[in-house]
C-alpha cells in the first residue's frame, strides 16, 4: 500500500482534483478518478496504444504515466476532443471509411492522429502507418484507418475548411 | 425466398451508427460501469505447468487490510458446481473441470484461489502474500508428448491424453489409392494463436439479496446461453440470473463460453452479497483466457496423371490443452468435415485425433476451422509440383462447376449456390496470372524470389440445427427475433446476437426496415439483455447476417403482413393489393404503386387505441416474435491471390498485392462486409505470419505481453483488393449468405502458398508456420545446403520456431 496524494490537473479544459495512490497509474485515474472512461486500458505495458492521452501536447500513453507525475499538468482524453453535439473532420470520415469496428483501440488511434496532423497536416501515407503502427487494432487491419486519415488530412488542407463537421 | 426482399436499405454502405459513441470516448464496455461498493476480484495462477497443489497458506494476504476474502477450491466447490464436458460424441471422452483447480494445476496460468479486495491494486498485493507449496509433475509440452506410452496424464481420471479419435472413410477409398498414378502426401503445422481482443475479459456480478437475483454484466456474444450455464452451475433458476452484455472490445470467439473467472465472480458477489468485478490484465489474457489453432495434419492425395484428385485421406492432430470448455473434438471435425470445399472429390476419409496437454484450453476463434483452406490448398499446389504443373491447372480440373451443382461431399455436406470456378477466374484475372509467371521467371534471374499464392475458400457461416445433429453435437442454429412497431411509429426490434464490433445496430436495422416496409431510421435495434431479447444462439461463426438479419428480415415481413391487413380491413381492399414502403400504405393498380392515403401512424393508433376496428381474429398492438432454423449450412466462398517476395537473404516476407474475388450472395452492407473481410484477412495473414503462443519444453508460456505476441500492425498489412461477386443463396431470405471467417481461411493459405510458390525451385516445402523470416531463413539455407550436398531434396519439417528468452509471467509471482 502506498501513501494517498490529491493531484489537481487540467482535464480537457477544467480545472480538476482527485486523490491517488503514488503508484496509480494515470490510465487508473482518468477513468476512475475523473470518470473518463473513453481511455481504455488494453494491455498496461505500453504496446497497444488504446490508452493514448496528451500529457501537455505530447501523444501518451497513460498506462506508463503515474497519475502523480500529472499534478499541475494538462492533459486531454478523447472526450476533450470534439464537444458532444458536434462532429469533427475527423470522426466523420472515420466514420465514412469504416475505420473502426468495436471501437476499443479507437480513442488512443484518435489522439496520436489529431496530434499528428497538428505537427505534420499533410502525412503521406507511409508517415500515416508508421503512427498507427503503434496502435493495436485487432479488427480492421488498418486500411481503412489509413484512408479515413488521408481524407481527413485532404479535406482540412481545402482553404478555409474548419475542423467540424458541416 | 429471394423474391421476398425489398431493396431500399439492404445493399446500401450506410455509415453505423454505432460509430458515434465509440468515436466520442462514449462507448460503455465493461470496465467503464460504474457500481458503487464493487470490490474487485484477483485470481491467483500456478507458475507450474503440471503440479499437485499441497498446500495453500492464505492467512497473510487475508490479514491485509481492504481484503475481504481469499478463495480456493474447497471454498468454490460448496457455491458452483463443477463442468462436465460430455456430450454424446463417439469418440469424444467426458472431462471435468473444477471451477478452481484443487488438487493439482493443469498448466502455468491455471487459477487455484482467488482474491475479493476493495481495488484491484490491493487485490493483487494480497497475491503477494500467498504460500503455496507444489509438487512438480512431468509436464506434458505437446501433442507428440501427450501420446507416448509412459507420459504422465494431464486428467489421470481418462487413463489417456487421447481425449477425442473419429473416423471417417468412404467405401471406395482403398480402392480409389490403388488405382492412382501417384499418391502426393502433404504436411502441415499450425502454431498455437489466441484471440486477444484488445479489451480484455471481464465481468460485474451484482447479487440482490432481496430478490435473490444476480445481475451479470459481462461483455459476451452469447449471452443466453451463458445465462443458462450460469444458473445450473450456481443451482439458480433461469429466473433468478440476468446477463447484459454491454459493448464489447473484441470478441473473435473468446468470449463465449462460460469461464471459470466469471463463474467465481458470480458465485462470491452472492455469496459475500457485495457487488464484486473482474478485469483481466494482459499477462492473463494472453497466457490463461483461451488458446487456439494448434493443429498438425498430413493430407495423402491420389491422384492421375493430370492431377484429378481420385480419393484423399487427412489425419490432423490437434493441442487442446489442459481443459475442455468446449468438445475436444469441435473445430478439427469441422476441418474434417468440409475439407474438400471447392473441389470435386468423392473418395474421403479422416482420421481426427485431440490429446490434451498443460497447456491452455482451446477454443474457437475467428475461423475454427481456419486451417482448412491451407489444408486443401497446399496440397493442391504440391499435387502441381509433384506433377510438374502450374498449380492453376490442378485447380481448375478439380474446381467444382456450375453444372456439379448442388453438389454432396463425402462427408454428406451439401453445397449449392456457390461459385468457386468464378471466383477462381476473377481471382486470376484480376490478379494477372499469367504476366505475374513471366514476371517470377525474369525475377529469378535477377535472383528476386516472386511468388503468387491462390487460396479457395469455401466458408460456412451459418449452422443450422441439421448440421449439428449430423456432426453429433447437441446444439441448435435457430434464432429469434422480436420487432415491435410502438404507438408512435418507432421499431424496435431484437435479436439473440451480441455484436462486438461487427455493427449489428446497423446492420440489422437495414434487414428489419426492408422486411417492415420502414426507413433505416425508423429502427433500433436492441442486443446483448436476456431480459430484452428474445432467447437465441448467440453471435459466433459468421451466422450474424443469416441468423441474426434473416430471422430478424422475417419477422419484419410477418409484422408488415400484420399491419397489411389491418390497412386492407381499413380501406376494404385485397391484402395483396398493398405493401408497405418507408411507412406508408401504397396500393397497386394498373398504374403501378401509390399512396393508399393511410400511414403506418393510421395502423398503430387502431392497433394500439381503437383495437375495435381491428378486422376479425387480428390481436391489439403491434409486436411479433419469430424463431428460424436456418438451412443445414450455407455457404460463401471466395478464392484468394497474394503476392509476395522473399529476400534471399534475410528471409523477410513482403506481401506485393493482395485480392480477394468473393461471393457472399446478397449483401446487407457492402461497407461492413468490406470491413469484416480485411479484418479477416488481417487475423489471417497475423496468424500465419507471426503470431506465436510459444511454450518451451516444460510447457512454461514464453509470450506473456504483446511484445511477445506479436499482432500485425499498420506497417505490417497490405491494403487488400475486393472483387465481388453476388450469387444469392436460394434458401435463406433475400439471399443473404454471410462471411467474416472466410478471410482469416483464405488468408492463411494464400500467403503459404505464395511463399512455397516463391521457394519451390530451391526445393523448400511450406509445411509450417508462422512464416518469420528466422523460419524462411532457415528454409533457404537448408536447401541450399541440401542442394550443395547433391542430395534429394526433403521436406524442411525439422525447422523451429525462433527462440525467445522472455521468462514466464508467472515464474516470479
Amino acid at each position: 500500500m502506498s501513501a494517498r496524494r490529491t493531484i489537481r490537473v487540467v482535464v480537457n479544459g477544467s480545472k480538476r482534483q482527485t486523490t491517488v495512490e503514488s503508484r496509480t497509474l494515470l490510465s487508473d485515474a482518468l477513468r476512475e478518478g475523473f470518470g473518463l472512461t473513453g481511455t481504455h486500458v488494453g494491455c498496461e505495458q505500453g504496446v497497444c496504444g488504446a490508452c493514448t492521452v496528451w500529457l501537455n501536447e505530447d501523444p501518451t500513453r497513460s498506462c506508463l504515466v503515474f497519475a502523480v507525475q500529472a499534478d499541475g499538468q494538462c492533459v486531454t482524453t478523447v472526450e476533450g476532443l470534439c464537444a458532444p453535439d458536434e462532429r469533427s473532420v475527423l470522426e466523420r470520415e472515420f466514420s465514412r471509411a469504416h475505420a473502426l469496428q468495436c471501437g476499443f483501440c479507437t480513442p488512443g488511434i484518435l489522439m496520436s492522429v489529431q496530434a499528428l496532423l497538428r505537427a505534420n497536416p499533410r502525412p503521406d501515407e507511409q508517415a500515416v502507418r508508421e503512427l498507427l503502427s503503434g496502435h493495436l487494432c485487432r479488427c480492421t487491419g488498418y486500411t481503412n484507418i489509413v484512408q479515413a486519415v488521408m481524407a481527413t488530412a485532404s479535406y482540412l488542407a481545402m482553404p478555409q475548411q474548419g475542423v467540424h463537421d458541416d | 425466398m429471394t423474391d421476398t426482399c425489398g431493396t431500399q436499405a439492404i445493399g446500401q454502405p450506410i455509415e453505423r451508427r454505432e460509430d458515434r459513441r465509440f468515436l466520442k470516448g462514449l462507448g460503455r464496455y465493461t470496465d467503464d460501469i460504474v457500481v458503487s461498493g464493487a470490490l474487485h476480484a484477483h485470481f491467483v495462477r500456478s507458475p507450474y505447468a503440471h503440479a499437485r497443489l499441497l498446500r495453500i497458506d492464505t492467512s497473510r494476504a487475508r490479514a491485509l487490510a481492504g481484503v475481504h476474502g481469499v478463495f480456493t477450491a474447497a471454498d468454490i466447490r460448496s457455491l458452483a458446481t463443477p463442468l462436465r464436458m460430455a456430450p454424446p460424441i463417439e469418440g469424444l471422452l467426458p472431462v471435468t473441470t473444477e471451477p478452481l483447480a484443487g488438487d493439482k494445476v493443469r498448466f502455468a496460468g491455471d487459477p487455484y484461489a482467488v482474491i475479493v479486495a476493495d481495488d484491484r491494486y490491493l487485490a493483487e498485493d494480497a497475491a503477494e502474500l500467498i504460500d503455496t507449496e507444489f509438487e512438480p509433475l512431468e509436464p506434458v509440452a505437446g501433442f507428440g508428448q501427450a501420446m507416448q506410452s509412459e507420459a504422465a496424464l494431464v486428467h489421470e481420471e481418462l487413463g489417456t491424453n487421447l481425449v477425442s479419435t473419429q473416423h471417417f472413410s468412404t467405401p471406395d477409398l482403398n480402392e480409389a489409392f490403388a488405382r492412382a498414378a501417384r499418391v502426393v502426401a502433404t504436411r502441415f503445422s499450425q502454431q498455437r494463436q489466441t484471440h486477444a481482443p484488445i479489451e480484455t475479459r471481464g465481468c460485474i456480478a451484482q447479487w440482490d439479496e432481496g430478490r435473490q437475483h444476480l445481475t451479470f454484466t459481462c461483455g459476451n456474444q452469447t449471452p443466453h446461453p451463458l445465462r443458462t450455464a450460469l444458473a445450473a452451475r450456481l443451482r439458480l433458476s433461469e429466473s433468478q440470473v440476468t446477463v447484459i452484455s454491454p459493448d464489447i472490445g473484441g470478441a473473435f470467439g473468446q468470449k463465449i463460453a462460460l469461464m471459470r473467472e466469471e463463474l467465481c465472480v458470480a458465485a462470491l458477489a452472492r455469496k459475500l452479497r457485495r457487488p464484486i468485478r473482474w478485469r483481466e490484465d494482459r499477462l492473463e489474457n494472453l497466457t490463461a483466457a483461451c488458446h487456439a489453432r494448434e493443429e498438425s495434419a498430413l493430407t495423402r492425395a491420389a491422384v492421375d496423371g493430370q492431377g484429378r484428385i481420385l480419393a484423399l485421406e487427412l489425419a490432423i492432430d490437434a493441442d487442446f490443452g489442459a481443459y475442455c470448455f468446449y468438445p475436444a473434438n469441435y473445430m478439427a471435425r469441422v476441418v474434417a468435415m468440409i475439407l474438400t470445399g471447392p473441389y470435386r472429390v468423392t473418395n474421403y476419409g479422416y482420421t481426427v485425433r485431440v490429446a490434451l496437454t498443460n497447456k491452455c484450453p482451446s477454443g474457437p476463434m475467428r475461423a475454427p476451422m481456419a486451417i482448412t483452406s491451407w489444408i486443401m490448398e497446399g496440397t493442391i499446389d504440391s499435387i502441381a509440383r509433384e506433377l510438374s504443373v502450374d498449380p492453376l491447372e490442378v485447380r481448375l480440373i478439380n474446381t467444382l462447376r456450375s453444372e456439379d451443382l448442388p453438389f454432396m461431399m463425402a462427408t454428406g455436406e451439401l453445397l449449392c449456390d456457390v461459385t468457386p470456378l468464378q471466383t477462381l477466374q476473377a481471382a486470376v484475372r484480376g490478379v494477372g496470372y499469367g504476366d505475374f509467371r513471366r514476371r517470377q521467371v525474369a525475377g529469378q534471374r535477377e535472383g528476386r524470389l516472386l511468388g503468387l499464392g491462390l487460396c479457395s475458400v469455401i466458408e460456412p457461416t451459418t449452422y443450422g440445427s441439421a448440421f449439428y445433429r449430423a456432426a453429433g453435437i447437441r446444439g441448435s442454429g435457430h434464432d429469434n427475433a422480436w420487432v415491435r412497431i410502438e404507438p408512435s411509429g418507432a421499431v424496435n426490434a431484437s435479436v439473440g446476437l451480441m455484436s462486438a464490433g461487427m455493427g449489428y445496430e446497423t446492420a440489422f436495422a437495414q434487414t428489419v426496415a426492408d422486411g417492415l416496409g420502414v426507413s433505416v431510421e425508423a429502427v433500433c435495434i436492441a442486443l446483448g439483455h436476456s431480459a430484452i431479447a428474445p432467447y437465441g444462439m448467440g453471435a459466433r461463426g459468421s451466422r450474424g447476417a443469416v441468423a441474426g438479419g434473416g430471422t430478424l428480415f422475417l419477422a419484419a415481413r410477418k409484422l408488415q403482413d400484420k399491419v397489411l391487413a389491418i390497412a386492407a380491413h381499413r380501406l376494404g381492399v385485397a391484402q395483396g393489393s398493398l405493401r408497405l414502403q418507408l411507412g406508408r400504405i401504397e396500393k397497386h393498380d394498373v398504374a403501378g404503386w401509390k399512396p393508399a392515403g393511410l400511414s403506418l401512424n393510421d395502423i398503430t393508433e387502431i392497433a394500439y387505441m381503437n383495437p375495435l376496428a381491428l378486422p376479425l381474429g387480428v390481436e391489439p398492438g403491434l409486436e411479433i416474435q419469430l424463431a428460424w432454423d436456418p438451412p443445414p449450412m450455407v455457404y460463401s466462398n471466395a478464392t484468394h491471390a497474394c503476392e509476395v517476395e522473399v529476400n534471399v537473404d534475410s528471409g523477410e516476407l513482403r506481401i506485393l498485392r493482395y485480392l480477394v474475388a468473393e461471393d457472399a450472395g446478397t449483401l446487407i452492407n457492402p461497407l461492413i462486409v468490406k470491413g469484416q473481410l480485411q479484418g479477416a484477412v488481417a487475423m489471417g495473414l497475423g496468424g500465419a505470419l507471426m503470431e506465436d503462443i510459444a511454450y518451451d519444453e516444460s510447457a512454461q508460456p514464453r509470450a506473456g505481453s504483446l511484445a511477445d505476441y506479436l499482432l500485425p500492425t499498420a506497417t505490417d498489412l497490405p491494403d487488400i483488393e475486393i472483387i465481388h461477386l453476388s450469387t444469392p443463396n436460394a434458401l435463406t431470405p433475400g439471399g443473404i449468405k454471410g462471411m467474416a471467417e472466410g478471410g482469416v481461411m483464405g488468408a492463411i493459405g494464400a500467403v503459404c502458398n505464395a511463399v512455397g510458390d516463391a521457394l519451390a525451385h530451391l526445393g523448400v516445402r511450406v509445411d509450417a508456420q508462422p512464416l518469420t523470416p528466422e523460419r524462411l531463413l532457415d528454409w533457404i539455407q537448408q536447401a541450399k545446403h541440401t542442394s550443395a550436398a547433391a542430395t534429394p531434396i526433403s521436406s524442411a519439417a525439422t525447422a523451429t520456431s525462433p527462440h525467445r528468452d522472455q521468462p514466464s509471467g508467472y515464474a516470479d509471482s
